[in-house]
């Protein structure tokens, strides 16, 4: 008996780690990281909220959204990743504080 | 009993993400998410999401993997000793009251809709050869060795350099 809550409880779980990284986190690559769980927690909620309520069945047409949102978070992952060696070369470092120089 | 095993792989996929974050060293935090990867893979494969967990599989647990690597080794910055006790208590804080908020709206929700067409975790394996899936797996293990094996050379060379600059 798999339940659709299961899935959705580790969805939000795994949002709160991501969550936790982006706020409580300095280097830019651990808040990269944080982001990409944090997509991978949306992709999880969506297809635990694609269930048919009628029959209980999987929908397949539900993982179309899942595969845009992979689309779109591997765009933002990429840009963000090109960003972080633009900043290093600048700076040297990774540390979230130093991302203000970007702008020289 | 699948149950069991289900709740298994979901625990690990949270630990593994807890450990990539918070492990000191870069390299084992990128090795960290992909075994995250492919504990929610396994999660996924077992509420009968075929395509999503393999296309998830191959693009975060391969294609960024490598690209995280290839990052990590070019930085150059392969610990991470910033730590703020302050900003990480809040951000627990934080994080702690927003998730306890969101699984109490979900289970008072009375959501109880069953998903999945797989009862038995081993017939995973039944599935992945029904639906001819080989082909990508030998893909996400192609992905994964690359990554690998990049990361390793990155690595190897600027150890190298560094050397040969001690050296000089």
């Amino acid at each position: 008996m798999i339940e659709q809550l299961h899935l959705l409880i580790l969805a939000i779980i795994l949002f709160g780690v991501g969550l936790y990284a982006t706020l409580g986190k300095r280097n830019v690559i651990k808040i990269l990281m944080g982001i990409e769980i944090m997509t991978i927690s949306i992709n999880v909620a969506f297809i635990a909220l694609g269930t048919d309520i009628a029959n209980g069945t999987f929908k397949e047409f539900t993982q179309i959204f899942p595969l845009i949102s992979l689309a779109v978070g591997a765009a933002v992952i990429a840009v963000g990743l090109a960003i972080v060696i633009n900043n290093y070369r600048h700076t040297k470092g990774v540390d979230s504080d130093e991302m203000s120089t970007l702008k020289r | 009993m699948s149950l069991v095993a289900i709740y298994i792989l979901m625990i690990l996929a949270i630990v593994a993400a807890i450990f990539a974050l918070e492990s000191k060293n870069l390299m084992v935090s990128v090795i960290s998410l992909i075994v995250m990867n492919f504990f929610v893979w396994g999660v996924l494969l077992t509420y009968g999401a075929l395509i999503i967990a393999w296309i998830q599989l191959i693009v975060y647990g391969g294609g960024f993997t490598a690209l995280f690597i290839v990052v990590v080794a070019l930085t150059e910055k392969q610990r991470d000793e910033t730590f703020e006790l302050w900003k990480t208590i809040l951000a627990v804080v934080a994080v702690v009251v927003i998730v306890g908020l969101l699984i109490f709206a979900v289970t008072q929700s009375g959501i109880t809709n069953i998903v999945g067409d797989v009862s038995d975790p081993s017939e995973i394996f039944t599935i992945l050869w029904r639906d001819r899936t080989t082909d990508v797996i030998l893909q996400g293990v192609l992905f994964f060795v690359a990554s690998v094996a990049i990361g390793t050379l990155f690595l190897q060379h600027n150890r190298k350099k560094t050397k040969e600059e001690i050296k000089a």
